[in-house]
């Protein structure tokens, strides 16, 4: 765990500072008392040694002559050394001589002398001299000083405590006064971004105080900002660019879809009306082809009755006028009778089923062989084309496709047929070919369109609205119809039924068919 | 004069084992069992021999407290002289004290003299307790030559002794004179003057 964190470059620095200051003061001061306590040491030794050997010389004639006395009273000037606590004199033989005890001192004398040397013991120093005189040992001086090395240790220590908070105090005015020289200017450039940042206010500058890195600093930092202010105002310029640009699209789209809406409205309204106008049409024409039927069948009906009834009474040439009256309303009603087709194929749901086209192409083949026995005509009918259609609608659909091609391969000399489907991409184009009169492409698109007819009555029969209603019939189931041809050599009608999204749904499961 | 009891006897006798380091020690020491060492302080002579002992030593260590005139000695190493005149157990013991020994470097010889024999070319005389006129000859003789001068006689100080020994309290002790000295150009350590029980400045 941190137990101070410093939060700003001030406490930093002010830290920084008072940490340097406090071990330098704690080596230095280590350093002096170590010094001191060292040297207190050695003077003192050397001191008492000097003592001691002053004593010694002093001593050496009353010890030479045995005066005891003289050597008390030597000893006794030791008074004068507060420091010295208990002294003695031993004689050459090692038997205590003379002894000096300072008041209140209860140190005993040791009874032998030791050799020479100073020691600490229990908290003073003893020390022990020979006393030489010309080669020969009188004896030797023993004193016991007060050491007092500890007690200034721990008087160090005080002064040493004092020191420490004196100059940490000082160090602290001092730094927090001098830091200001290199806070204040970083102190500044943070204030200004503080303030650049928190107004997005990028004309604001940080003021150069120094010529040193910080007011390096203050230039990058001053450039940063320009740099920034010129991005700033061109990112804004483009922005409101933008922004006007949006909306002015945003208005174009609405008064699109506003247009459209309205547009919608309109084919709405338009095909309602077309498809009223439709309705109106087709049951028109559907009365009418209807009513026209009966007087037809009148015409026809009495004009037979003509024939049949007065053989004998009519000439030759009424009877062929009466037989010409007869074929024109025969026309005319098959014509009336394909009108009303096609106008059924137009109107009615459009049902689908899985019809078997194949079979349903087998059918109208079988029903034309029967009509017409004497024909031989190669027809070849594919395997396994099934369609999802309407089943009446697709058998009026093959019924003129192939009664189409059965009737242009009436001249040709080896009539085929053939009826197939072509897959590709999971789309079937069925086709319906024959090797009939065909046609010129340049009329390709003219084939579907109704009473259009591109030979004459005379040479085929038909009325011109067989194809118009296959057309109808392919359109309802959402396919496509086109054809091919060549005079002389033949035609292809090709077909779809599908629409486009099932074509696909379609796709897809023969695919996965495929796969599986 | 009960002058030494049992008790400083050993002390004697131990400091002069100790102190006599030398071959001589055997025959001292052969000496003192012939003597008898059962009751050797009992006797008057045996005290008197320890009391020549103490002054020997003395009398040896005195030369290291006085400084002699330049010129009296020829070299840095020549003996010094002592006479003793009248103390025949101390020249002894003196002799066998110094044998060995040097002060401040120089050795130390020992002349036994006969009263009216020449002092010169000594350096400290000895003149054992006689007759004050006697005495007084010995030291007008020797009066301002550098000869440091020693007696054990009451009133020789007074004769122009420049050292005399006295007993007091069973311990031997000295006065000194400075003066004759002084006119013998001698010079005195005053460290000796402390340990004297007397300095005498003027004659009384």
């Amino acid at each position: 765990m941190k137990l101070w964190a410093p939060r700003s470059l001030r406490q930093k620095l002010l830290g920084m500072v008072l940490v340097t200051t406090l071990v330098a003061l704690i080596v230095a001061l280590a350093a002096m008392i170590g010094y001191d306590l060292r040297a207190y040491h050695r003077i003192l030794v050397s001191d008492m040694t000097t003592q001691a050997e002053l004593l010694g010389r002093t001593s050496a004639p009353a010890l030479a002559f045995d005066d005891a006395k003289v050597a008390k009273e030597n000893l006794s000037l030791l008074r004068f050394r507060p420091l010295v606590s208990s002294a003695a004199i031993y004689n050459a033989r090692g038997a205590l001589y003379a002894t000096y005890a300072r008041e209140n001192d209860r140190h005993a004398f040791p009874k032998l002398p030791e050799p020479d040397g100073a020691r600490v013991d229990d908290g003073d120093l003893v020390l022990f001299k020979r006393i030489v005189n010309d080669g020969e040992i009188l004896g030797t001086v023993y004193l016991r000083a007060d050491y007092e090395l500890f007690a200034r240790v721990f008087d160090y220590l005080g002064i040493a405590a004092v020191v420490l908070i004196a100059a940490m105090l000082v160090a602290l005015l001092m730094s927090s006064w001098m830091q200001n020289i290199v806070t204040r200017p970083i102190l500044a450039i943070a204030q200004v971004a503080r303030e650049v940042v928190g107004q997005r206010d990028y004309s604001r500058r940080a003021v150069k105080m120094s010529a040193d890195e910080v007011g390096t600093l203050v230039d990058s930092f001053n450039d940063m900002l320009t740099e920034i202010d010129r991005r700033n105002r061109e990112l804004e310029a483009s922005n409101a660019k933008l922004a006007q640009e949006a909306e002015e699209r945003g208005r174009a789209e609405r008064e699109i879809l506003r247009l459209n809406a309205e547009l919608e409205n309109r084919v709405r309204e338009r095909t309602a009306q077309l498809e009223t106008a439709n309705r109106e049409l087709e049951s028109f024409s559907y009365s009418v082809s209807h009513d026209l039927r009966a007087p037809l069948r009148a015409i026809d009906g009495f004009g037979q009755a003509l024939v049949d009834d007065f053989p004998e009474h009519l000439p030759g040439d009424a009877k062929r006028y009466l037989s010409r009256i007869r074929a024109s309303t025969q026309h005319m009603a098959q014509l009336i009778e394909d009108l009303l087709k096609l106008a059924r194929v137009s109107r009615g749901p459009v049902e689908r089923r899985t019809v078997d086209l194949g079979q349903v192409a087998q059918q109208v083949v079988s029903e034309l062989q029967q009509r017409e026995p004497g024909r031989a005509v190669e027809v070849s009918v594919w395997d396994g084309m099934r369609a999802e259609a309407d089943p009446h609608l697709l058998r009026v659909a093959l019924e003129n496709l192939i009664g189409n091609a059965w009737k242009f391969t009436a001249r040709s000399v080896k009539p085929r047929i053939e009826i197939g489907a072509l897959k590709d991409r999971g789309r079937t184009t069925f086709f319906v070919r024959d090797n009939g009169a065909g046609f010129e492409m340049a009329y390709a698109d003219k084939l579907f369109g109704a009473f259009q007819r591109l030979h004459s009555a005379t040479e085929y029969a038909g009325t011109g609205i067989g194809l118009a209603t296959v057309q109808r019939i392919v359109h309802r189931h959402g396919g496509r119809i086109w054809a091919e041809g060549e005079v002389g050599k033949g035609a292809v009608f090709f077909f779809t039924l599908v629409i486009a999204g099932e074509e696909a749904a379609a796709a897809e499961q023969v695919e996965e068919k495929a796969h599986g | 004069m009960d002058f030494l009891n049992k008790q400083s006897c050993r002390e004697l006798w131990r400091e002069l084992a100790r102190t006599i380091e030398r071959p001589l020690r055997a025959g001292a020491l052969s000496i003192l069992v012939a003597a008898g060492i059962a009751g050797p302080c009992a006797a008057q002579s045996d005290a008197q021999t320890a009391e020549y002992r103490v002054k020997a030593a003395f009398l040896y260590k005195f030369g290291g407290y006085v400084e002699w005139p330049q010129g009296v000695f020829a070299k840095p190493d020549s003996p010094i002289a002592i006479g003793v005149i009248g103390a025949e157990a101390l020249a002894e013991e003196l002799a066998r004290i110094v044998a060995g020994r040097t002060i401040n470097g120089r050795p130390v010889t020992v002349r036994k003299l006969r009263p009216g024999e020449a002092v010169a070319s000594l350096h400290v005389l000895f003149v054992g307790r006689s007759d004050s006129s006697r005495l007084a000859d010995i030291l007008a003789a020797a009066k301002g030559q550098p000869l440091l001068t020693v007696t054990e006689t009451d009133e020789a100080l007074e004769l122009g002794s420049m050292i005399n020994f006295v007993v007091v309290d069973d311990k031997v002790r000295f006065d000194v004179a400075p003066p004759p000295a002084e006119s013998g150009n001698l010079k005195i350590s005053a460290r000796l003057l402390g340990v004297a029980r007397k300095v005498i400045s003027k004659p009384s």
